[in-house]
């Protein structure tokens, strides 16, 4: 087992959010088993007591995850460091079976947290909490993603072993293997920035056209070939390295972190337009979305955009 | 109308606060909640203002389940329609008197002149328009006593709620609140005094008088 400062306090961390969300789990069982909001007996004035304190319990946990996600992948490039042959965190990641899955865990996990906030939101917004089942209900499934996370977080860091040589980036994302990933890096950049420009277009139109459900699906969409093409043609010039397909080092300093800035701005991008297709908002609220979404996915587009534009006014070439 | 529909209120402890109690207020009356310190009568008071919540039963103001809705609801409901006047003023001694009357319009963003003219009203209404600048802590009990009933009706609130408010005050000063209050009730307000000062009960303008003893109302 490898304890490094970083991983020690993960696991504090850890601990800590199992612990407040077990508490926030068992009341929410106890909620919505007994909720009745028209009820004037002490049970139901003791539930609507119980329902603030776990609706705050899992906010604040949110407040923290974010940030603590930051410091996850910190860690991971960190880990880098005294694992033979890794450069970066996408050796730790491929160091074991555990991490790739963690990682998308985590991903989604965030997104259902921030999901979770929002409903919280509109649910309050309202006298009568319309939502509070629904979103207690939720919270026990996320209860259960929380617990997957943190024991494969566990399994993760307690089977990293630094006497293992394991591959650097420049393996894992290679484009000469027979893998999906290597498939989907060697697909033509055409293509994939045709997807990609096009996608956002799409998003446009539906924004305009006001069709929230299709406009989510336009997210989630927008999330994956983001990625892909970040990973497959933009990283390459951020890179300036035509063969450098790696999702991580764009988190370190060479780089000027940029990658923070990046994911940081899909996310809320994303996130904002995946909820209009899952929260019942008011049309004025959806519109406030719309813009939210576009604006941010619309800054993530320049940014990318700018690299391969600004390396060819430099030197009258593609990589 | 104010409907408290099987009202109970059991505090830490267990200390029994209100056991079952059900009142009605009508629009535009005066009530005056008498019985001995502990009694329920503030809790009364307080529930109705939406500062506690009941352990059971429901608290109906205006046909809103005050009792059952969020707190940030009630605080804004409270905001529009509820005047609170305390023994003990509950002022900030360091302000002036005009910076604690306008206290409770400052979540409103309302207007400078907005501010300037609703002060002027209530300075004019409770005779302490020459007071206006000066700081809180200076007053004596009776003009402070003025400054909170002043601050009580800035939001012009359709309920006030005063819980002992002459406890603090002599005879002469108790005389003139009660004629402050006659003044209220001819404005159609609900008003709702818990007391145990024998000056109330008798009153002509008064609407009700009920006793509250042991948590329960008095029959």
């Amino acid at each position: 087992m490898t304890l490094t400062p970083e991983i020690l306090t993960i696991y504090i961390l850890d601990g800590l959010f199992l612990f407040f969300a077990t508490i926030a789990f068992i009341l929410s069982i106890v909620i919505i088993k007994d909720w009745d909001f028209n009820a004037t007996t002490k049970l139901q004035y003791s539930l609507e007591k119980k329902s603030y304190l776990t609706s705050t319990i899992i906010k604040y946990m949110f407040y923290i995850k974010l940030p603590f996600f930051l410091f996850f992948i910190f860690t991971l490039d960190n880990i880098s460091l005294i694992l033979p042959g890794a450069m970066c965190g996408a050796g730790v990641v491929n160091s074991n079976e555990y991490a790739t899955i963690l990682m998308f865990l985590k991903l989604i996990n965030l997104y259902l947290f921030a999901y979770w906030i929002l409903l919280d939101a509109q649910d309050m917004k309202q006298e009568e909490q319309p939502y509070l089942k629904q979103k207690f209900f939720i919270f026990i499934g996320l209860y259960i993603l929380l617990v997957l996370e943190i024991s494969l977080e566990y399994s993760m860091f307690s089977s990293i072993d630094v006497k293992d040589v394991v591959d650097c980036c420049g393996a894992i994302f290679s484009t000469n293997d027979n893998t999906y990933l290597s498939k989907a890096l060697s697909l033509s950049p055409w293509v994939l920035l045709g997807v990609f420009y096009m996608n956002f277009a799409f998003l446009i139109l539906s924004a305009i056209y006001k069709h929230p459900y299709i406009f989510a699906i336009l997210n989630l969409f927008f999330i994956l070939i983001s990625l892909l093409s970040l990973v497959a043609f933009f990283g390459t010039y951020i890179y300036e390295l035509p063969t450098h397909h790696c999702p991580f080092c764009l988190l370190q300093y060479e780089y000027d972190y940029i990658g923070y800035f990046l994911y940081g701005v899909l996310f809320v991008g994303t996130f904002n337009g995946l909820v209009v297709g899952f929260i019942p908002f008011t049309e004025i609220e959806i519109i406030q979305k719309y813009k939210i979404s576009l604006f941010f996915n619309f800054i993530y587009l320049v940014t990318v955009t700018l690299y391969p534009v600004l390396y060819y006014l430099n030197n009258g070439v593609l990589l | 109308m104010i409907k408290l529909l099987n009202v109970s209120k059991i505090y830490d402890k267990n200390v029994i606060a209100l056991d079952d109690v059900s009142l009605t207020f009508q629009e535009g009356e005066l009530v005056v909640l008498k019985g001995v310190s502990g009694s329920g009568k503030s809790t009364i008071l307080s529930l109705i203002g939406g500062l506690v919540k009941p352990t059971s039963g429901e608290v109906l103001v205006d046909n809103k389940k005050i009792s059952k809705i969020p707190d940030h609801f009630v605080s804004s409901f409270r905001q529009k329609n509820i005047g609170f006047i305390f023994q003990k003023y509950n002022l900030i001694s360091m302000l002036s008197v005009a910076e604690n009357i306008l206290l409770p319009l400052a979540p409103l963003n309302l207007s400078r002149l907005e501010h300037k003219e609703r002060l002027a009203k209530v300075l004019g209404l409770f005779s302490i328009e020459d007071k206006r600048d000066v700081v809180v802590k200076n007053l004596s009990g009776g003009q402070q006593q003025r400054v909170a009933i002043a601050r009580a009706n800035i939001n012009s609130p359709k309920i006030i709620l005063a819980d002992e408010p002459t406890a603090n005050l002599d005879e002469k000063l108790s005389i003139e609140f009660i004629e402050i209050l006659k003044e209220l009730k001819s404005q159609n307000r609900t008003i709702i005094v818990a007391t145990h000062d024998p000056l109330f009960f008798e009153l002509d303008f008064v609407d009700r008088v009920i006793e509250v003893k042991n948590a329960k109302i008095v029959l």
